[in-house]
């Protein structure tokens, strides 16, 4: 290949990628960008514990698709301002959402007690049985927070009504100046059984099961499911060079304290707010409602252990279980040349086109400079062949 | 000549003997614990005592063959240091150490657990001789306050006993100008730990009468109501007692921190159990230096630039707290060492401090009276703590019978849990996570 032949390729290339970025940039300019919608309902699951316990649940999933606990995570465009939740309500009481730290115009639902106080039932307008309603927050913010039923919440949230808003800055740039390249996202709940069964059964509020406040939880999830059952989903596979914001949210009633004993971590933000300088620890207290971000590296090709360090590590009161899994980071491949997450024989392909040159820079790149030195050589061609054959590249 | 040379001697003589009663310079000394490169650590069983007559079932760790103690062996090591901690295993199920905080954990021997390697039971005959032992090795790279605990089943282990204190002095450390880090923003003369923990009684006698496997049965492992809590091992007042006590062979360590005013306390407060504890320190407020073993600094070689001013300690579990406390009598608005006939003294303030240059006296406070007019013994209830004076390093008289455990005049401030039901032993106040500091009058000795 000649050097014109390359520099016309290239020119090719970047008009192609002006012309694809021509729409955003003149968007840009547009005072309120977009708005992006999400379609959820609200429903009852039953989950089933390592234990072989069967718990009834209420929580949110797309329309048309599965509920999940935690519910779905709704992520937010960083040029979209404006976050509209559209809600069906197939729960037998009325339901609502709120997004605590985000603003919005709320219209608090009321109702008369025994004594005929106005007391205050939903933090905003209601989604009954049966209906659909919507929700609009026109000033979204970056940040990780929690979305949640504002009705009833003593039990709806417990129930299982939570899920997770996240936004970022800019494309993996979760606020002004911190960069990360890969995400792990925890959310951290508890179960208790009884109060699941006296709300399935309905004597929820009576006196076998008067309120929340006899509380005991026997089932404590992250991700929403116990030790050995929580994971890093497997397409996302952490590099040891990976910078990895770990996004940490308690949509529990417990205090919690997420630790990595053998790593520190910088915690940069809490309540989707940066702090003005990062906190270098191991641990981070997690009380109830609380969303913390933190920046870590995982240097070494290995599992990682992180576990509650209130020792919430039985699953009803059987060790092992409760809030602890692991993080596994691998090495990084050298030779995804196609980055296609294998090095296989088309990485091999795109290297054979360029070896030989000696005409490797900055200005001039090659894929296939694998030493960076200048040059694609039998030293490159030696690193391929080391790290042939890799597949799950992360 | 003979006359001058007889006094030469007695007067060399008496110096020595002076010299020889001198208490121990070494600020260092102060936090008791276990120093040098190589620990040899046995986990077995015991029990300890709690003041209220109890006596609880313990595993803990020993020193090599001594006898099991609560908490752990404080480790005390130098940054840069290759640390190498060697463990047998004498209890009936699996145990482990982890060090939170320490990077690069090498753990060999053993077998592997869910968290890091663990030593199966020596007793039982089906061990293979090299899984009753784990030795993990790992470097001193950072100074501070740090802990160690059992990673297997934690949430059972911790609870009985298995955690411990570390501390790593910053490269160079001179025990004559400490510093808990490498900035003089972190400079101390006196230092005292803090490792709290707590304990619920139902889970060690359930273990102690039916065995680890009939927790199963019971929800306390989730459900979990401590009914002790400890400052370094022991329950009120026994914190108070002196280290090393008889009375008390598997609790080794106190804390009843001293101080002369004008002088900086460094606290080590380490979070060692499950539950949070705000640890409320009367007589001032405490500047936070560190968190987990870092200094609070905006960039390297700033210092605690982030520090703050606290009156509360949050203890988190798993965490450590380094924080500054002094003490002056500034502004308390009468003069410390008394006014009158017989309350005598100067304030000399050559250094323009604000202060007297040896006692370290407020000086815009000399000559001021106490505010109040004292009772009359008669129409007064006496505390164990009071001297009898309310000036510093003063005593008065006391009532027949009335005794004191103030034996040089010092003022007792109470250092202790706010949250305030963990100041009893099993519902029995005064106790539990509650000490005393003393401020001594300047010249007493403070070992």
């Amino acid at each position: 290949m000649t050097k014109g032949e390359n520099m016309k390729r290239r020119f090719s290339f970047r008009f192609i990628l002006y012309l694809a970025l021509l729409p955003g940039f003149l968007f840009s300019f547009c005072p309120n960008a977009s708005a992006i919608v999400y379609n959820l309902q609200a429903g009852i699951k039953t989950i089933t514990m390592p234990d072989g316990a069967s718990i009834t649940m209420w929580g949110f999933g797309p329309v048309g698709g599965e509920i999940t606990i935690p519910g779905p995570v709704l992520r937010v465009p960083s040029n979209d301002s404006t976050l509209t939740i559209n809600l069906t309500n197939n729960l037998p009481e009325a339901v609502s959402i709120i997004i605590p730290g985000q603003v919005a115009t709320l219209s608090p639902v009321r109702f008369t007690d025994s004594k005929g106080r106005q007391r205050v039932r939903s933090f905003t307008h209601e989604t009954p049985p049966g209906g659909t309603a919507s929700y609009t927050w026109n000033n979204i913010k970056e940040g990780t927070y929690i979305y949640q039923s504002g009705t009833h919440m003593a039990v709806q949230v417990q129930m299982g009504l939570y899920g997770s808003v996240v936004k970022d800055y800019a494309q993996n740039e979760a606020y002004p100046g911190i960069n990360y390249d890969k995400e792990v996202l925890l959310v951290f709940s508890e179960i208790d059984p009884e109060l699941h069964a006296a709300v399935a059964n309905g004597t929820f509020g009576t006196p076998l099961y008067p309120s929340t406040i006899d509380y005991l939880p026997k089932y404590f999830l992250i991700n929403g499911v116990p030790y050995p059952d929580a994971t890093i989903p497997a397409d996302n596979i952490l590099g040891t060079n990976d910078t990895i914001l770990l996004r940490l949210i308690n949509a529990g009633l417990k205090t919690h304290v997420p630790t990595i004993p053998e790593r520190y971590f910088e915690v940069i933000s809490e309540d989707g707010n940066p702090y003005p300088y990062g906190r270098t620890k191991y641990t981070v207290m997690l009380p109830a409602g609380k969303t913390k971000d933190a920046v870590v590296t995982l240097p070494s090709a290995k599992r990682y252990p992180l576990f509650d360090r209130r020792f919430y590590l039985t699953t009803n009161e059987v060790s092992p279980g409760g809030m602890l899994m692991y993080i596994d980071t691998v090495e990084p491949c050298i030779g995804d040349l196609n980055n296609d997450k294998d090095v296989d024989a088309f990485d091999l392909v795109i290297f054979i086109s360029e070896y030989g040159r000696t005409d490797c820079s900055q200005a001039n790149p090659c894929v296939a400079d694998l030493n960076s030195d200048g040059r694609v050589d039998f030293v490159d061609l030696l690193i391929l062949a080391a790290n042939f054959g890799r597949t799950n590249c992360p | 000549m003979n006359r001058f040379l007889l006094k030469c001697f007695s007067l060399t003589l008496f110096f020595l003997i002076w010299v020889l009663l001198l208490p121990p310079r070494d600020a260092s000394a102060v936090i008791d614990g276990i120093s040098g490169n190589t620990f040899n650590l046995v986990a077995k069983e015991g029990h300890i005592s709690t003041p209220d007559g109890g006596s609880v079932l313990l595993w803990g760790y020993a020193i090599g063959n001594g006898r099991v103690q609560y908490p752990g062996p404080t480790m005390i090591i130098n940054e840069g240091d290759t640390i190498t901690v060697t463990l047998r295993n004498e209890l009936m199920q699996p145990v482990s150490i982890l060090f939170p905080g320490q990077e690069d954990v090498q753990a060999d021997g053993g077998i592997e657990g869910l968290i890091t390697r663990e030593a199966l039971p020596t007793d039982d005959p089906g061990t293979p001789q090299d899984e009753s032992t784990v030795t993990y090795t790992f470097t001193a790279t950072h100074p501070g306050t740090y802990m160690y605990h059992s990673a297997t089943f934690p949430e059972l282990q911790v609870e009985m006993g298995l955690v411990g204190a570390i501390i790593v002095r910053p490269a160079g450390f001179n025990p004559n100008a400490p510093r808990a880090y490498n900035h003089p923003g972190t400079s101390y003369d006196r230092e005292y730990l803090f490792l709290l923990t707590e304990m619920d009684p139902r889970i060690h006698e359930t273990v102690e009468k039916f065995g680890v496997d009939a927790l199963q049965g019971t929800d306390y492992l989730s459900n979990y109501f401590p009914n002790y809590w400890f400052i370094n091992g022991r329950c009120a007042p026994d914190t108070m007692a002196q280290a090393f006590a008889p009375w008390l062979p598997t609790q080794p360590y106190n804390c009843l921190p001293r101080m002369h005013p004008g002088e900086k306390l460094l606290m080590r407060v380490i979070g060692g159990g499950r539950d949070l504890h705000p640890y409320h320190h009367h007589g001032n407020n405490s500047y936070i230096i560190a968190r987990n073993g870092r200094m609070l600094e905006s960039s390297p070689g700033m210092g605690p630039n982030l520090g703050m001013s606290v009156f509360t300690i949050k203890t988190i579990p798993g965490e450590t707290v380094d924080a500054i406390f002094e003490w002056t009598g500034k502004d308390l608005g009468w003069d410390i060492y008394g006014t009158g006939p017989g309350f005598e003294h100067d304030c000399v303030d050559g250094n323009n401090d604000g202060f007297d240059d040896n006692t370290h006296e407020y000086c815009a406070d000399h000559g001021k009276p106490l505010p109040v007019i004292l009772p009359e013994n008669q129409v007064l209830s006496f505390g164990d703590f009071y001297s009898g004076s309310p000036y510093l390093g003063k005593k008065g008289v006391l009532p027949p019978g009335a005794g004191t455990l103030n034996v040089y005049g010092g003022f007792f401030y109470m250092w202790h849990s706010h949250n305030e039901r963990e100041m009893t032993n099993y519902d029995i106040f005064p106790g539990g996570m509650m000490t005393m500091l003393i401020i001594e009058a300047p010249g007493v000795p403070i070992p």
